[in-house]
């Protein structure tokens, strides 16, 4: 019972991970859908660098500088040609699904290195994942820079003539939550589940998609999100243990989405909407062109 | 000049050079502003004005006199090809808003800037250099208190921006202008959204200003009585060059008009005494909401007879809209009934409301109002394509719809290569012109013409008001919805003042007085009423 809450805290940090970077970069004005390839990304190739040097380290800086990089792609896409970002955030999935199953068959297995650390009984990460979550509200709400994000991802015309540049905000922005997704994804590999397989990843990266949604572009709410979707997936894994005979596990992993849309469809109600004004970034998915 | 290392320097540099301003000395000065667009379109020929300190310097022109072409070089969105630009005397060249902002020039957009998601205090601090690093929001908020009260505007930093009122918009960005350390302030068509009471206010606030030395300026299209209540100096725009430079004292609107478009303008309309005739449209209690689920219209209930126009008047986002969206079946009702000639058509489709005869010309005129990529011809079509004589049996007739198209465009006076070009390439003047034509050419029983002559030009605005005029002489009804009072009283037969979703009162136009209509869309006399 209390491994189970542990691996749920554990799921959550990785989901709170690539979900924070990913809500940074909506609140830009930026979509990326392709998390997933990113994931995949970071956790394949950390997994390949930590298992053929034996140095954890180098695995994780791996996976944040695919990460990284990917963001930057993504952006130079999205932002400087202008391309739809669906169509390019797809394009990333399914290249990060082709390319990592290549480069990691040979590497199939366990990772074969000592298991990392925990504190009081919850991996490090799960602590600086709760440390994130604060810093990213507090930069969001309370500092200039914050500002900034929001306001390029709301109306960047009038970001512009504030004197702002647009294309560096969204730029930074896209190529944090690119970052933050490899580091999920190397995470993931090297102390979650590190034992390299064919799609191994399981549609997590859709998951932590699916929680920006679901958190209203919240930090916190994202936060809590995370837990009670971790807890969805390791009841997935089990649902015996607490529902014997009800369902079988794929279906219980479908449990998150179906959540996220009820909550999509209670955010755009009219009576929401009403009370609450608008929460979703207005520019969220369309590029911008300086006039 | 020294150039500055960092970005902090620069401001502090710049800041140096409004120190120990005098009154009356010349603080902005522009000379020989040209700029060719591709095509060889001159917008700015050689364009020189200068603005003094403590002095209110209005530029008047028409739509295309190269009034948004200029400012948008003195704010740095645009760069001229010729001419300098000289602030206190130091020759400044703007790559970006940035510089201009950092040189103490702020600008009011007519369209405003503003994030309606943020708070007011958050919209005022969006590029601000106080908002570097950890936001001081508290010391922000007094300081913008304080500027606020210096020049009496009321302002509520904590509100959300999509709570508040155009005007009260309006008082936002000049309030974030001046906080930036502004100047200069450029104020685009300041008072094209405001009620008369709000435009008085923001003329006193902004006569308080230039008792601080700064200096403003106004462009303005055609609101002469503006340009006469506060300019000190007025220069006159016409296609890109100055035809004109005077002082404000001892001019009068009829001068000023004809200096702008060139020719006499005839401010009084000939509106014929016409004889009611049958009623046309007959509605009571209409109530609806808007798309924020709010309830927008609040049992309304009128009657419009053939040859009469009922002006409704009111400041934007009073119900209006929906109004004209209720009448022509694009909304749903919540209560109330619609008789059309007798008929009750509130359960009625949009094209059944066409063939009844019906005609309705939407505010949105590029988005709602016509297809912008599609030709004159085809844009006439969309009125027409249900109708028997250019319809048969599902094939259009083109020969007969383009022949029509140019009989509009001759009679209505559109300014196009042909009508076959893309609708996207007239201007807003000429837009507005073959949208009335395909109605009014249908020779409608109702005519819905909401907001028909915003934005216009003094020559398109007269005509389209001519064209109105027309159509009620041939005994059609008209519903014009309108937030410029003169408009309403000048055309109109009756006059409903619209606040809050509610019309607040029906006068007949011979009673009509332009005050007590401006404080009941303001929501003045409703007050009174139930204290």
């Amino acid at each position: 019972m209390l491994l189970f809450l542990i691996r749920s805290l554990e799921a959550a940090m990785i989901f709170t991970f690539a979900g924070l970077g990913e809500l940074v970069d909506q609140r830009s004005g930026i979509l990326n859908v392709g998390l997933e390839g990113i994931m995949l990304f970071g956790a394949t190739l950390g997994f390949i660098a930590a298992k053929t040097t034996g140095n954890y380290l180098l695995g994780f800086l791996v996976g944040i500088g695919i990460g990284a990089l990917l963001g930057l792609l993504h952006g130079f896409f999205s932002i400087t040609l202008g391309v739809d970002q669906v169509v390019s955030g797809m394009g990333i999935w399914i290249f990060g699904f082709g390319m990592t199953t290549y480069i990691g068959n040979p590497h199939t297995g366990p990772l074969g290195l000592d298991k990392l650390a925990t504190w009081f009984g919850v991996s490090p990460f799960f602590y600086l994942a709760v440390i994130m979550v604060v810093l990213v509200w507090f930069v969001l709400n309370k500092t200039g820079f914050g500002l900034k994000i929001r306001s390029v991802g709301e109306r960047p015309s009038v970001a512009e003539v504030s004197g702002i540049s647009v294309t560096r905000i969204r730029y930074m922005s896209v190529i944090f939550g690119g970052l933050m997704s490899g580091f999920a994804g190397a995470v993931y590999a090297l102390y979650y589940n590190p034992v390299w397989n064919y799609n191994f990843l399981m549609g997590w990266g859709f998951i932590s998609l699916a929680l920006v949604f679901f958190s209203m572009w919240n930090p916190y709410i994202l936060f809590g999100g995370a837990v009670l979707f971790g807890l969805l997936w390791q009841l997935a894994l089990n649902p015996q243990m607490f529902f014997p005979g009800l369902a079988s596990r794929y279906i219980w992993r479908m449990a998150p989405f179906i959540m996220t849309i009820l909550v999509l469809v209670l955010i755009s109600s009219k009576w929401f909407r009403s009370r609450w004004g608008a929460t979703k970034p207005e520019s969220l998915g369309q590029p911008y062109h300086k006039e | 000049m020294a150039k500055p290392n960092t970005k902090e320097e620069s401001i502090e540099l710049h800041g140096d050079i409004w120190k120990h301003i005098q009154p009356g000395e010349v603080v902005l000065d522009a000379q020989g502003i040209t700029k060719r667009y591709p095509g060889g379109v001159l917008a700015n020929d050689h364009i020189d004005f200068k603005v003094k300190a403590g002095e209110i310097h209005a530029i008047l022109g028409e739509n295309g006199a190269g009034k948004t072409t200029l400012m948008s070089i003195l704010f740095g969105l645009l760069q001229p090809d010729e001419g300098q630009i000289y602030v206190r005397g130091l020759q400044v060249r703007f790559r970006s808003p940035e510089d201009a902002i950092k040189m103490g020039i702020g600008m009011v957009h007519q369209h405003r800037k503003l994030i309606p998601a943020h708070s007011v205090l958050e919209n005022i601090l969006l590029g601000h250099p106080r908002s570097k690093g950890v936001m001081n929001q508290k010391l922000a908020e007094e300081e913008i208190m304080a500027l606020a009260e210096r020049y009496g505007f009321e302002i509520d930093p904590r509100a959300k921006v999509w709570q508040l009122t155009e005007g009260e918009k309006q008082v936002v960005e000049i309030v974030k202008a001046l906080y930036r350390g502004a100047k200069i302030l450029i104020l685009d068509e300041p008072t094209s959204a405001l009620t008369p009471l709000e435009t008085d206010r923001l003329l006193e606030s902004i006569t308080n200003m230039t008792q601080d030395a700064l200096g403003v300026v106004p462009f303005i299209t055609h609101k002469l009585p503006v340009v006469l209540a506060i300019s000190d100096e007025v220069t006159i725009l016409r296609r890109g060059k100055v035809v004109d430079r005077l002082k404000t004292a001892g001019a009068t609107e009829q001068m000023l008009a004809q200096r702008m478009v060139g020719r006499p303008v005839i401010f009084d309309l000939q509106k014929e005494p016409m004889e009611p005739g049958e009623p046309v449209i007959q509605v009571e209690g209409l109530t609806a909401r808007n798309n924020k689920g709010v309830i927008a219209l609040d049992d309304v209930s009128f009657t419009v007879r053939e040859g009469e126009i009922l002006g409704i008047a009111g400041v934007a986002g009073n119900g209006q809209h929906e109004l004209a969206e209720v009448l022509f079946g694009l909304r749903e009702l919540e209560g109330g009934r619609i008789l059309f000639t007798g008929q009750d058509i509130t359960r009625a489709s949009v094209l059944d409301r066409w063939k009844l005869g019906m005609g309705y010309t939407p505010s949105e005129r590029t988005e709602v109002g016509s297809i912008p990529d599609f030709t004159l011809v085809e844009n006439v079509a969309m009125n027409y394509y249900f109708d028997n004589r250019y319809n048969h049996r599902g094939f259009l007739d083109y020969k007969g719809l383009r022949q029509l198209t140019e009989e509009i465009i001759e009679e209505f006076d559109v300014a196009t290569p042909g009508p076959d070009v893309r609708i996207r390439t007239l201007s807003g003047g000429n837009l507005q012109k073959i949208i009335l034509g395909r109605v009014l050419s249908r020779q409608p029983k109702l005519v819905i013409a909401n907001l028909p002559a915003q934005g216009l030009d003094v020559g398109a605005t007269e005509f389209v008001q001519r064209k109105l005029l027309e159509a009620r002489a041939q005994k059609a009804a008209v519903i014009l919805i309108s937030e410029d009072l003169d408009e309403i009283l000048s055309l109109s037969d009756w006059i409903a003042p619209m606040y809050e979703g509610k019309i607040v009162d029906m006068i007949p136009a011979a009673e009509a007085q332009k005050d007590d209509i401006g404080a009941m869309i303001a929501g003045i006399h409703q007050e009174e009423r139930s204290s």
